[in-house]
């Protein structure tokens, strides 16, 4: 088998800082093979993958080395020949900002038909293109193709814009596919079909494949040979099997180490006694969107719909849920930012209703809420210390000097030094910011806190030392933790009870061990077998992988909202007539009642 | 496509409330500050009973908002008033006459008004096409290569016009291209030539905003991730740019037109005043100073109205271009 | 280094780089204090008619004199004194303008976007009603009746000017009320006017601040056109506008009286613009184009 890429020595200069962020790397590609390239956020396989298309931003230079395709050394080709020869036509890249690669102001299938005329050299009509465009569409299973070819980039999801681009790329039939981090800003389910997508594209185009990802698991569903990367250079370089199974640098078996261990541990949580602090009983909450076709109606959109839960006092909760399943809106109507249209909420038995503004900013000192963009969250003016102080400032008659040994006592608690008081957040890493979110919501002594997405814009280190800092102040302070996520690698580490949620309401609700060994629910099992780890998973993926993405909001109507996907709809599941809730089919374990004798 | 339409009717809607915001506070303005305008009709010497007189059977002496509804009640007829000071037969009044005004018949306002809206069209048209010839090449280079020599011209221009007062460029001109060479006459209109010297300094007044417009939208753009990633999926650079870029950065300068059109009007206004240009600026300076109450509520309804379509126009256009904007 | 600076410090620091800003800011401080100063400790008056110095034409022009060097005007009155005379108020005037828009403006516009109920809606509808009116109309309109003074200038300037900053301010409260930080705050139990005042304007009002230096350089066009036109500070004090009004009649034979006070205030402008501009290049490097 021929090599159709060849990389020799290839080095890339920052110039505007004189270091080589790409050292020495050589490897080869043969054809139709996939090759993964995994590394850690810096590593430099984006830079990598940019390098080989010759996409590179101003301040990058290739230093030296080559690159070898088809025999031609295209990192010595001019820009014009690049253009007319090479970039979107023998060699394609899509990468991890599909949504913001088509221009919002035409439509997807508009612009895909001007890639196509723009590279087509036999004055094919636009018409035939159209229609290979069409096909396209549907060959990445893009729903009602012919339709969706009219629609905007606005009007399509993370996923559908993915596949999309997809299409771009494949429409002038390049030999090399450069995928570079595709699936990072999706969803895990999504990201998954991508990846069996891509594998079922590969067999029926024949392309080669560069797939780049910061996550080994991923990589492994889908390349045969791997390179790691580290810091710019090749650490290991090897077929994907021999890497895992045979690390040869330590770098690498701390990479695999650090790859989450879902199934081959067993983590053992504390038995508490079942005392209720929260009581939710069906809340639901609707936003009201214009209805674009009439004149003056609205659509109701359900964000949240009938949700209950109890929530016990000393507990790790977790509600786990993809994009769009109304997790973000249930933490503003726990916390009371928002007002839900219907069903109570009760704190301690006291029901928090229709409190007035005064008894809720009362309420704010029990429950607290960490939010997720640790560069956002902060106001970015003040300094640390006053930060901190803020919420004593609302509630509290203490005065400057009590206030500031609160402030120091709690940021000691929360592991920041006592000298970073008269700084300001400038600089500080995604960490350090959270602890000061921490340190602000700890001040107040709440007795609940809540994590929404609070770690998930973290890397695997700092979120560990930050889960157990929350463990070592739940134990001396009691708390009671609800942790608002989509990662379920995080939760299965940190949460004894797990609820999942989907289209705003709960489908599953058990304790840790039972719904990762012993989930009911379809959604749940999907999820499940979509976590990326290295570890054996008991769900396989070709019986539990759905197709298919959650459905409109706009567009549910009543009864089960799952029907769309569900493996085994019944004919009420599908009328909309089936009966919702949850029922108990073991202590402790909720699921929906349609799931009990679906099995 | 039902949306469009209830969009439009919407903005209409919205619109016309403008409008009437804006005729009542001009109304109210005229009513309140003080200088009578039945002073002005009937002249200083004139004993005050008359003027009293005369001012009731006007109605000016009346609430407000009893005036107002009157005069919307005229408006539902189609009719816009007549003019305080000037006669249908094109002569201007004496004021000084204590009884002649109430005889000679008076100009209807629509008919003032639509007489001059022609010329000062024409004017703001010329000066636009001006401007937008001389602005794209600047602003779109400047944009483009926002650290290139062009930039730095662009920036160099919109800095010196934008210094420039209105009045005093225009004067210079006429000193230069009139009196010293001949070239373009300024005073008055006797054909199309006139326009040209007024339409040019107009022109300086709004090329610095639209050539930072342009530069700014153009160079923003392009940092944009979509057009940025057009190269790496082989459309032309060229093609990006013009099919791209052009149509992005075109929306912000639309919201600008549409925003500017009242500077614009206020410079007409000096502009015509200057050049003795008989359009609807002219004719507006001429009936605040002579406090003709029914002739600037009619003006100020007119443009008001202009306004409000020119921007729900934009609306609009921008809305077909990019169907994420909605208000 | 310079990201432990404050907003205010990054954007001037940033402006100060550049050698024409640097020299420009120096000029302009230089003119102010020529404007103010000068005439007073000078032995020229402004006001001085000496009817046989009249008609002197300016510097390297046949017949000049170095004692008026921008000549001397119909009444022999030294035509440079007039001009710093006259641009003594227009910097009174575009400066206090601009200040009161731009205050009274951003506090109605924020206030108004982040609290968006049925306030806001009035609210914008004022500015669009407002909008619509050309300034020229509104200054006749109210000036054109009595005496004006320079009270009444100042307020006609700001009024005309204040709903292009409440605009512009109420679409930036509108992006800052959804951002995470500000329900960070609301989740600790701050009151809206807590928010507001500690949170929203200290990151609004500074980027719109220095953007509104360009226009004082546009309230000083204004006054001079108001001057023009009969409604601006009243002879015999000399403004650009009035004295350029008076020597349209002279223009045949004395082309200066009426081109030396312009190209005086263009080149203050043009100083005024090119500071502001700068600041606004700064400005958006850090911010972005909202403003």
């Amino acid at each position: 088998m021929s090599s159709l890429l060849s990389v020799e020595n290839l080095s890339l200069k920052d110039l505007s800082t004189g270091n080589d962020v790409l050292k020495n790397i050589s490897f080869q590609l043969n054809e139709k093979e996939i090759l993964g390239v995994v590394g850690e956020s810096g590593s430099g396989k984006t830079l990598l993958s940019q390098a080989i298309v010759n996409w590179l931003p101003e301040n990058l230079e290739i230093s030296s080395g080559e690159i070898n395709f088809l025999d031609k050394k295209i990192n010595l080709l001019s820009e014009s020949e690049l253009e007319k020869e090479i970039r979107g036509k023998e060699i394609a890249y899509i990468g991890p900002n599909a949504i913001n690669s088509l221009d919002p102001t035409y439509s997807v299938g508009h612009q895909l038909l001007e890639k196509a005329i723009s590279i087509d050299r036999d004055n094919t009509s636009k018409n035939i293109l159209k229609e290979k465009v069409i096909s396209l569409l549907d060959d990445v299973l893009i729903p009602s193709p012919e339709k969706r070819f009219y629609e905007y980039p606005s009007q399509y999801s993370g996923g559908m814009m993915q596949r999309a681009m997809i299409v771009d790329a494949l429409l002038s039939s390049p030999k090399l596919l450069v995928a570079d981090n595709i699936t990072m800003p999706l969803d895990v389910t999504i990201g998954a079909q991508i990846i069996k997508l891509i594998r079922i594209l590969r067999e029926k185009f024949n392309t080669t494949i560069i797939f780049s990802s910061s996550s080994l698991p991923v990589v492994r569903e889908i390349a045969e040979n791997l390179i790691i990367l580290k810091n710019g250079s090749i650490e290991e370089n090897n077929s994907v099997n021999k890497i895992i199974t045979n690390p040869s640098s330590e770098y690498t078996k701390e990479l695999i180490n650090k790859t989450p261990k879902i199934w081959s541990e067993n983590i053992v949580f504390q038995e508490n006694e079942n005392k209720t602090i929260i009581s939710i009983r069906n809340i639901s909450k609707s936003y009201k969107v214009r209805d674009k076709n009439k004149f003056n109606s609205f659509y109701d959109v359900k964000a949240v719909r009938d949700f209950s839960i109890d929530v016990y006092e000393g507990e790790n909760l977790g509600i786990i849920g993809e994009s769009g399943c109304g997790k973000s809106t249930l933490s503003r109507l726990i916390s009371l930012l928002e007002k839900s249209d219907s069903g109570t909420i009760s704190f301690n038995g006291e029901d928090l209703t229709d409190l007035n503004k005064n008894k809720i900013k009362n309420f704010r000192q029990s429950l607290q809420l960490i939010l997720q963009d640790p560069y956002n969250s902060l106001p970015s003016r003040q300094t640390i210390g006053r930060i901190i102080s803020e919420g004593l400032f609302i509630h509290s008659n203490l005065n400057k000097k009590e206030i500031k040994e609160k402030v120091l006592f709690t940021m000691e608690e929360v592991g920041l030094d006592k000298e970073e008081y008269n700084k300001l957040l400038v600089g500080k890493s995604g960490g350090f910011r959270q602890r000061v979110s921490i340190a602000r919501a700890l001040i107040l002594e709440p007795k609940v806190i809540i994590l929404d997405e609070t770690l998930s814009s973290l890397d695997q280190n700092e979120q560990n030392k930050l889960l157990s800092l929350f463990k070592q102040i739940q134990q001396k302070r009691n708390l009671t933790y609800i942790f608002i996520s989509h990662d379920l690698a995080m939760v299965r580490k940190s949460c004894n009870r797990i609820a999942v949620m989907y289209m705003g309401r709960t489908v599953e609700l058990a304790k840790n061990d039972t719904l990762f060994n012993n989930c009911r629910h379809p959604y749940t099992r999907t999820l499940l077998c979509t976590i990326p780890t290295l570890d054996k998973n008991p769900y396989d993926k070709k019986l539990y992988l759905m197709d298919g993405e959650p459905p409109d909001p706009t567009e549910v109507g009543k009864g089960c909202s799952f029907n769309t996907r569900c493996p085994n709809p019944t004919h009420e599941c599908k009328e909309g007539s089936i009966e919702m809730g949850l029922i108990e089919i073991a202590p402790g374990h909720l699921v929906d009642q349609c799931c009990v004798n679906c099995g | 496509m039902y949306h469009l339409a209830g969009q439009l009717v919407r903005r209409v809607l919205q619109g016309l409330v403008v409008v009437l915001i804006t005729t009542f506070l001009i109304f109210s303005i005229l009513r309140i500050v003080p200088g009578d305008p039945v002073r002005l009709i009937v002249g200083g010497m004139a004993p005050d009973n008359l003027v009293e007189e005369i001012a009731e059977k006007m109605g000016l002496r009346d609430p407000i908002p009893v005036q107002f509804g009157r005069y919307l009640l005229e408006i539902a007829q189609g009719d816009l008033g007549n003019s305080y000071q000037r006669p249908k037969n094109g002569m201007m009044g004496q004021g000084g006459d204590f009884n002649a005004n109430m005889d000679v018949e008076m100009a209807e306002v629509s008919d003032l008004i639509f007489d001059t809206l022609p010329y000062t069209l024409q004017l703001a048209g010329l000066a636009l096409l001006i401007s937008l010839i001389v602005s794209f090449p600047l602003g779109i280079s400047a944009g483009l290569k926002p650290k290139g020599i062009m930039s730095k011209i662009a920036f160099f221009i919109s800095s010196v016009f934008v210094s420039i007062p209105n009045f005093w460029l225009g004067i210079v001109l006429a000193l230069f291209l009139t009196i010293k060479l001949g070239l373009l006459p300024s005073i008055g209109y006797q054909n199309f030539a006139y326009t040209i010297l007024p339409a040019i300094v107009l022109a300086v007044e709004t090329c610095p905003f639209i050539i930072r417009t342009i530069s700014v939208s153009f160079a923003e753009i392009s940092q944009e991730y979509f057009i940025k990633s057009g190269k790496v999926r082989g459309l032309t650079r060229n093609g990006v740019i013009y099919r791209h870029t052009l149509r992005n950065a075109s929306i912000p300068l639309l919201n600008l037109l549409g925003i500017q059109l009242s500077t614009l009007l206020g410079g007409v206004i000096v502009v015509e005043y200057i050049f003795d240009y008989p359009g609807l600026g002219q004719l507006t300076i001429y009936a605040v100073l002579q406090r003709d109450f029914p002739l600037i509520q009619g003006i100020a309804m007119v443009t008001s109205a202009l306004y409000v379509g020119l921007n729900i126009a934009v609306d609009l256009i921008t809305y077909s271009i990019d169907p994420r904007l909605e208000s | 280094m310079s990201k432990d600076l404050s907003i205010s410090k990054k954007i001037f620091y940033d402006s100060w780089q550049n050698i024409f800003f640097k020299f420009s800011v120096f000029f302009f401080i230089f003119i102010c204090l020529l404007a103010f100063f000068y005439p007073e400790i000078s032995s020229i008056k402004a006001e001085k008619m000496n009817i046989k110095s009249k008609f002197l034409p300016p510097i390297f022009f046949e017949g000049f004199t170095w004692r008026h060097i921008l000549g001397t005007d119909q009444l022999g009155r030294d035509m440079l004194m007039r001009c710093l005379v006259g641009l003594r108020y227009s910097l009174i005037i575009g400066f206090t303008s601009v200040f009161i828009m731009l205050l009274f403006g951003c506090l109605v516009g924020i206030i108004s976007g982040f609290k968006s109920s049925w306030i806001d809606v009035i609210i914008m509808r004022i500015t669009d009603a407002q909008l619509s009116i050309p300034m020229v109309i509104l200054a006749i309109s109210i000036l054109g009746v009595s005496r004006p003074n320079l009270a009444s200038i100042i307020l006609v300037l700001a009024l005309s000017g204040w709903p292009l900053y409440a605009r512009v301010s109420r679409s930036m409260a509108l992006i800052e009320r959804d951002k995470e930080y500000i329900r960070g705050a609301r989740i600790l139990g701050a009151s809206d006017f807590r928010i507001i005042f500690f949170l929203v304007i200290p990151i609004i009002l500074p980027p719109i601040a220095f953007v509104s230096v360009l226009d004082i350089a546009r309230m000083m066009i204004f006054e001079a056109i108001l001057g023009f036109l009969g409604l601006g500070v009243q002879p015999p004090t000399p403004t650009f506008g009035n004295v350029i009004a008076d020597s349209r009649k002279y223009i045949m034979n004395a082309w200066w009286i009426a081109t030396m006070p312009g190209v005086f205030l263009v080149i203050t402008l043009v100083t005024i613009n090119y500071i502001g501009s700068t600041l606004e290049k700064s400005k958006n490097k850090f911010f972005g184009e909202g403003v």
